[in-house]
């Protein structure tokens, strides 16, 4: 193993590089989580509290952002006026939904498709990863008019279909490269021991667990972090909480406060799973091919 | 003692009978069954799924893109053959469209990739590299629609912080961002940026600590700086990783197009509509599906393109990303 130890001299550059790392570094933090604190303050502003700015170049005045008394009505308002319950109760059914059905049936499609080998098997991953990126709107198109003939616009199943269009292909590609990492040898060992091929599949499932796991964590996330779906096909019935966070915005005035409160409701859960799941993050997002 | 098991039913029925207790025991069934047929029998079930929600809605499309959709009960679709194909031609939103979209694209992939591997770079090694990229992540969490609105919020003209900071700085002399057309697109640009550059990121970083240091140590003794070894050394090493991140980014600017439709809605005066957002207004705003199916299918052609670009990339380089290097 190859010392990481390089030495470095001091000098007037080095250090001059050194000063401007770091104001970048602070720079990209404000940047990275101004928005997100601004979100969260002004969820818990009156309205007029949230107008407040300091005159055009008046800089000494910037603490007029935390210049008010914190009311939580715009939460209270959301759950008691605005049916937000019934809204998340909705999100939850989806995201959920749509990651049960696709990480289940992923992981069996992923495993077979890991352990065969048959001709075709390129053109079938293709066929998984094109459909996995096609574009939404594009997808949406035909899958609209199908699913208002068959009685699916508006309803929680079709919501949860919708949400398989990309989950479903997602769970397959990046189980199988998981799968992949797993000995065909414990398999063999297991059936010389007497199980069947279900029992021995059965048997590796836990070795691939944590994955598993992982991967119906960011189902959860792409489910429920969608806006199009839902504001199409979901729309009526099916109403989860983007949707009805860009309802909010109704022609006489934009309603900011529970705006802010709404996007605080629907972000924050999903920034504990992210955390929850930091490990596969990386791999998740690059289908598998970059790991940390 | 051998000759006393039975070997055919009939010696079985003969044991039975003479009062030979029996075990269930089903000899494995699944066993004895080629593999394959038990593979495909776990395949099945989702390829016939995704058939139906990718495959199927595939051909419907096909169908729309030659027909004047009829969305009315009763009422059945017009063949109008590849009409909705030569009107695109005419089309100058749907020119428009590609352009704009392509320069969407790259104006977010130059400022997310050159942002993205300065704090990797920067981050790479350091005390803080944990805590720090923990926070970067957070924004990737937001839904892009949340995402959206919080921008809106800060540009906006009468009590947007980032509108205050832009005036305050002097760069924005008057007027509205996102009512500009030249704001409107940075605008955009940059709540694209502020969500993903910490992706982008990451994946440099996943990829620095593949670097060889072997590599860098040789050069170092044969006489290189570190920006030349910067240069020479680690940069090869990355462009795995960045030809992913960049490929990845692209396909989700035209994949998700929450933020654009918030914000703008593709306006000011079509300046941030992007192709995808074109295809929404033609197939739900105005429900001419059939239009919009032809728009759809010129988009995934580039779907398609792009998808023999990844899995090629995917397939022999994953395995050096994954495993390769001295990491």
């Amino acid at each position: 193993m190859a010392s990481r130890e390089i030495v470095r001299y001091r000098s007037p550059t080095r250090g001059a590089v050194q000063a401007v790392t770091v104001i970048f570094l602070i720079v990209f933090l404000i940047w990275t989580v101004l928005p997100l604190l601004i979100m969260l303050v002004s969820s818990f502003k009156e309205l007029l509290d949230a107008f407040q700015l300091p005159a055009v170049g008046d800089w000494g005045d910037v603490g007029v952002m935390f210049d008010f008394k914190p009311t939580g009505r715009h939460y209270v308002e959301l759950f008691t006026e605005k049916h937000f319950a019934t809204y998340l109760r909705n999100s939850l059914i989806a995201s959920f939904g749509s990651a049960a059905v696709s990480v289940s049936l992923g992981a069996m499609a992923a495993y077979a498709i890991s352990r065969a080998q048959f001709r075709g098997k390129r053109d079938l991953l293709f066929w998984i990863i094109s459909t996995r990126m096609a574009p939404v709107v594009a997808v949406m198109v035909p899958l609209y008019v199908i699913f208002r003939s068959s009685g699916l616009v508006g309803t929680l199943p079709g919501l949860i279909l919708a949400y398989t269009t990309f989950n479903l292909p997602f769970a397959i590609w990046i189980l199988k490269g998981f799968f992949d990492n797993v000995p065909y040898a414990i398999e063999e060992a297991a059936q010389c021991d007497g199980c069947n091929r279900w029992q021995a599949f059965r048997l590796i499932l836990p070795l691939v667990a944590p994955g598993i796991g992982a991967f119906i964590v960011l189902c959860v996330l792409f489910g429920w972090n969608d806006f199009l779906f839902a504001s199409i096909i979901g729309s009526g019935g099916a109403k989860t909480l983007p949707v009805a966070t860009a309802e909010l915005v109704q022609p006489v005035k934009i309603q900011w406060g529970s705006i802010m409160a709404a996007g605080v409701v629907t972000t924050v859960p999903m920034m504990f799973l992210g955390l929850l799941i930091r490990r596969y993050l990386v791999a998740g997002l690059t289908m598998g091919a970059v790991r940390e | 003692m051998a000759a006393d098991i039975a070997h055919t039913p009939d010696e079985a029925r003969r044991d039975i009978a003479r009062g030979a207790r029996t075990i269930d025991y089903t000899p494995n069934a699944f066993n004895h069954q080629p593999a394959r047929y038990y593979l495909l029998w776990l395949m099945l079930p989702a390829i016939i799924v995704l058939a139906g929600i990718s495959l199927y809605p595939f051909f419907w499309l096909i169908y729309m893109s030659l027909h004047e959709v009829q969305l009315a009960p009763g009422k059945s679709d017009i063949w109008v053959g590849v009409d909705n194909f030569l009107r695109l031609f005419s089309d100058k939103k749907f020119a428009s469209g590609w352009l704009t979209l392509f320069k969407y694209s790259a104006l977010c992939l130059s400022i997310e990739v050159g942002l993205g591997v300065l704090v990797a770079v920067i981050l790479n090694n350091s005390r803080l590299e944990k805590v720090l990229v923990t926070i970067f992540l957070m924004p990737m969490m937001m839904a892009p629609m949340v995402a959206g609105f919080l921008y809106m919020f800060l540009y906006n003209g009468t009590f947007g912080w980032y509108f205050w900071l832009l005036r305050s700085v002097g760069v924005l002399e008057g007027g509205t961002i996102l009512g500009d057309r030249g704001w409107a697109m940075f605008a955009v640009v940059a709540t694209d940026v502020w969500q993903w550059t910490p992706l982008i990121a990451l994946i440099t970083l996943a990829g620095l600590k593949r670097v060889p240091q072997d590599q860098l140590e040789a050069h170092m003794v044969d006489g290189a700086g570190e920006i030349r070894n910067f240069i020479s050394v680690t940069l090869p090493n990355l462009y795995p990783f960045l030809l992913i991140a960049i490929l990845l980014r692209f396909m989700d600017n035209f994949r998700f197009i929450d933020t654009i439709l918030i914000m703008t809605g593709g306006g000011p005066a079509n300046a941030t509509k992007i192709l995808p957002t074109y295809l929404f207004d033609v197939s739900f705003k105005f429900f001419e599906l059939g239009r919009g199916a032809a728009i759809a299918f010129t988009l995934l052609l580039l779907t398609i393109l792009l998808g023999l670009v990844l899995t090629k990339v995917f397939e022999d380089p994953a395995r050096k990303l994954k495993t390769g290097g001295g990491g």
